[in-house]
């Protein structure tokens, strides 16, 4: 709790400023917390140099702009190409009457009424489409700028319908980051310390198969051993009137999160192996030795931090990526969350629902990118972000 | 040397002393002195590479594994028996759906109880009674392996734990052609089994006279007309059900009362079942009838099978829910899926290629340009696109018709992976030219008058193309591995299209029950598991071997 304390101080400087530094060496001093005293240590460096600060401030300015720039342009660009797409009003929907209704009333379709008095409705062109959701997205008071759901949930607004599947998604993500995180850095720790011995050599053929073997194999080898042949857990999610943390619940998220977990663990052992075994090389563990540190000594204050700084952004990619799940998983477990949501959107051909989780997917991957690429810079003071050479 | 030397004792007594030629000795008994000449051969860089590649033990045992696969789905399509069938038969390609779901089978494990067709199956004592008998040439009854006595009420139920045999699908009734039969007949004769025991055509079983009969005897011990009917209508179902029971059946259990849906076989004094044959005036059994210029035969089905298409009915992998081949369907799926990544990769290479060249060589605003486009387009995942290509190119009339169904799948696929696949190449292109453009070799160049296109095809490419090579091998798994999860979403099609991919495959195995059918699921896995490890080795073995800087570093 306290390192995310700390590090949300350092994403905002401007506030840092303000603090008293003895405060943050209060902490360090209190609690010998090794992560701890690190962003402090970031913290009052971030302090003292104010040209410093200025210029994260400004990096971190620009590349918002531009994300945002990024994600203004994606989203015409789906938006043009989805609303291109033939609409089917007759199958699977409850009143065509009342979609035609809303079509007209949000400038997507006009109603044009032939010589023998048929009614048919048109499709307005696109690029007036966009100017008048434009329109309609910045009056206030609109009940609906982005459609209705009319296939999923009828005329129920996009956002509740994603925001409804989101719970078993993030737990599902969570309790597989909680266990994966440790597990894999343990790993890669343990791997980088036995370097070249049978130990390492065997975990390194572990870890290769698991990152190779597509997740769907073991989630599907899972649910054969585990649900079908002995018939110990649930080979489906159980329904949520139990409660989400009701321990049935739990039980039948345990097969889905360790279906995820494989591929992580795996991923951050290679990487934390990887980063540790370049830093054990480097001189100032030399250094550290002939000062007279034992062999863990040097290893726990001097290798593990700094090899943690690369890991730490990734682990914040990860955090962020938990709203947006894995689509096969929550296929092959029924989970019912953001990602068979996007499928079902597809394939009932519910537009409104299929753009909004689309642009929500964009969404999370530009602003997992930003803040990964921000926090290199941040965790780690070496990097000058946004400096010119 | 001896100049230096001179020299040398000049400075450090800082007088001239007159030095006499004798005072030194050659060093060589030579006249001239030259560098010596290389013993050994020069190594050139492909062939130092390859020398690399070839010491990494884990590399090589990949590419032969992606061989061994690129072969079987090659040379499999090609040979295999099941793509010779007559195109009148089967228009679809070799199906059956009498064999549907049949197990794995290799005849090496033939009575092991692994790989052999067989599979465990608990039947209660009426169906175990009634699989006991047959008049079919295989027997669906493989070994009783164990019966369990459970005690429900005062009655003792029985159930038997068997191993069976999934080929033996036992007798059906099939109509064949006046042309067709008499070819079976002289087939029959030809090899002596025509009436004879192992004989394809068997007697045609008269279901309706004795269900008429049996009504009448149950009427008659006593049960309700409305409840007769149900039990002959039900009896009828599972005579249609089970052409191989070709006996009297009973649906009285061992208390007396009648079931209405178990039935147990009627046996005579000797302990065989009672026949209920088509008989003729002169009590001879009847093969055939001719309905409507038809012939209506019964046959067991297997032996018809391995006579109609010339060779037996057995599946190396199983097959599916329509009867297909697992075996040959997985190949061409393998084939579709390995061109697919091939192609795509080839095709991102080169876009990737020129993107990068163009934006890392020109730098400046050309750059923060094409940067922010290929931002844009890498921030766009390619199942959006895809699932709007998938839609977009269904509806649309004037495409399939003149591409088809296959070339509609194909279309979509190629425009959501090239959409946004050469991004990568195009950012390690463009590392690549940032770093070698302003070497000394490249300005040397530029000032003796190269042009552009000299300096970048001619003079940074070539260094850059190992590590760009590498890349691109890495894509190949990458292109199959997001094509086989999104054909298994079903976000693409296949179904009506012929084509199949590891993809499809796999979404035909969830839809087959992983519970029931586990083995339609498996060898797709397998496949995709072993392409995905071998490309990803050989990847990194290729991506060291090109790796200059790692020479002698593992000697």
């Amino acid at each position: 709790m306290k390192t995310k304390k700390e590090q949300a101080e350092t994403q905002s400087p401007s506030n840092s400023e303000t603090t008293p530094e003895t405060d943050a060496s209060a902490v360090a001093a209190k609690k010998p917390n090794p992560v701890a005293s690190f962003f402090s240590k970031i913290h009052s460096s971030l302090k003292n140099s104010s040209k410093e600060t200025k210029q994260t401030l400004a990096y971190i300015g620009q590349r918002l702009i531009l994300m945002l720039i990024t994600f203004v342009a994606i989203f015409f660009i789906c938006f043009i190409l989805i609303r291109l797409l033939p609409v089917n009003a007759d199958s699977g929907m409850k009143d065509p009457e009342i979609f035609y209704l809303n079509m007209v009333a949000q400038g997507r379709m006009e109603k044009v009424v032939d010589a023998a008095g048929k009614i048919t409705y048109r499709n307005i062109p696109v690029f007036q489409q966009l100017w008048t959701f434009l329109g309609n997205l910045f009056t206030p008071g609109n009940p609906a700028p982005w459609g209705y759901s009319y296939k999923i949930e009828w005329l129920s607004s996009p956002a509740d319908v994603l925001f409804k599947r989101l719970p078993p998604t993030v737990l599902i993500n969570i309790y597989s980051m909680i266990v994966s995180i440790p597990l894999g850095i343990l790993l890669g720790i343990y791997m980088a310390l036995k370097k070249n011995k049978w130990q390492d050599h065997a975990l390194s053929v572990l870890v290769m198969l698991f990152i190779s073997v597509p997740s769907f194999v073991y989630a599907f080898l899972l649910q054969y051993l585990f649900s079908y042949v002995w018939q110990v857990l649930p080979a489906v999610r159980a329904d949520a009137s139990a409660g989400w943390f009701s321990p049935i619940m739990f039980r039948s998220m345990i097969l889905p999160v360790l279906s995820m977990c494989f591929g992580s663990i795996a991923g951050f052992a290679r990487y934390t192996r990887a980063e540790l075994t370049e830093v054990l090389t480097s001189d100032f563990m030399l250094l550290a030795r002939t000062k007279g540190l034992t062999r863990a000594q040097a290893t726990v204050r001097h290798a593990f931090r700094n090899s943690l700084v690369p890991i730490f952004p990734m682990i914040l990619g990860e955090i962020i990526s938990v709203l947006s799940g894995s689509l096969i998983i929550e296929n092959i477990f029924t989970v019912n969350g953001v990602g068979a949501l996007f499928l079902e959107s597809i394939q009932k051909r519910d537009y409104d629902v299929f753009q909004f989780v689309a642009m929500f997917y964009i969404l999370i991957g530009l602003v997992g990118t930003l803040v990964v690429d921000v926090s290199y810079g941040l965790v780690d003071p070496r990097i000058r972000m946004g400096s010119e050479k | 040397m001896a100049q230096e030397m001179k020299n040398t004792s000049i400075a450090s007594t800082g007088e001239n002393i007159a030095l006499s030629k004798d005072l030194f000795v050659r060093y060589k008994d030579e006249k001239d002195l030259h560098d010596q000449a290389f013993e050994t051969k020069p190594v050139s860089y492909l062939a130092d590479c390859f020398k690399r590649f070839a010491k990494n033990k884990a590399s090589i045992v990949a590419a032969v594994i992606i061989f061994l696969i690129t072969m079987y789905a090659i040379i499999v399509p090609l040979a295999s028996p099941r793509t010779k069938v007559d195109k009148v038969t089967y228009p679809n390609g070799y199906m059956d759906n009498n064999f549907s779901y049949v197990l794995p089978y290799n005849s090496i494990f033939k009575g092991t109880g692994f790989w052999d067709g067989t599979k465990i199956e608990t039947k209660s004592e009426n169906d175990y009674q009634t699989m006991l008998y047959g008049d079919s040439n295989h027997s669906r009854f493989v070994k009783l392996l164990s019966t369990t006595e459970t005690r429900i009420g005062p009655s003792v139920v029985k159930a038997y734990k068997i191993r069976v045999d999934t080929y033996a699908i036992g007798n059906k009734n099939v109509k064949l052609s006046p042309d067709k039969f008499n070819t079976l007949v002289a087939y029959e004769k030809d090899h002596s089994i025509y009436r004879a025991e192992k004989s394809i055509m068997k007697p045609l079983v008269d279901v309706e006279s004795y269900l008429t009969k049996y009504r009448a005897e149950i009427v008659a011990d006593g049960v309700v007309s409305s409840t007769a009917d149900g039990i002959i209508d039900f009896m009828r179902t599972y005579y249609n059900q089970n052409s191989n029971v070709y006996f009297a059946l009973s649906a009285k259990t061992s208390n007396g009362s009648y079931s209405q849906n178990r039935f147990s076989p009627i046996l005579d004094s000797s302990g065989k079942p009672v026949d209920i044959y088509k008989r003729d005036s002169g009590n001879n059994l009847i093969y055939e009838e001719l309905v409507s210029g038809e012939y209506n035969v019964r046959v067991d089905y297997f032996d018809y099978a391995t006579y109609r298409d010339g060779f037996k009915p057995y599946f190396f992998f199983g097959t599916n829910d329509s009867g297909q081949d697992i075996f040959l369907r997985l190949a061409k799926g393998t084939q579709f899926s390995l061109l697919l990544g091939i192609g795509i990769s080839a095709i991102n290479f080169i876009i990737g290629l020129i993107w990068g060249a163009m934006s890392g060589y020109y730098g400046g605003t050309t750059d923060l340009i094409m940067e922010r486009i290929t931002d844009i387009i890498a921030n766009i995942p390619s199942i959006i696109i895809l699932s709007i290509c998938s839609i977009q190119f269904t509806n649309n009339i004037a495409l399939k018709a003149a591409l088809g169904e296959s070339g509609i799948i194909v279309l979509a696929f190629l425009v959501a992976f090239v959409y946004s696949g050469w991004v990568g190449v195009a950012s390690t292109t463009r590392m690549q030219f940032y770093r070698f453009k302003g070497q000394e070799y490249v300005l040397a160049s530029r000032t003796l008058g190269a042009k552009d296109g000299r300096l970048i095809f001619k003079h940074i490419l070539p260094n850059a193309i190992g590590t760009l090579v590498t890349s691109s091998v890495l894509m190949i798994p990458g292109v199959i591995f997001s094509e086989s999860s999104l054909s298994y979403l079903g976000i693409v099609n296949f179904s009506t299209s012929g084509l199949s991919s590891i993809g499809s495959l796999l979404n035909e195995g969830q839809a087959a029950g992983l519970q029931y059918y586990p083995h339609v699921l498996l060898f797709p896995c397998i496949i995709i598991s072993l392409l995905m490890i071998s490309f990803n080795l050989f990847g990194n073995g290729l991506r060291d071997a090109f790796n200059t800087s790692l020479k002698g570093s593992e000697d």
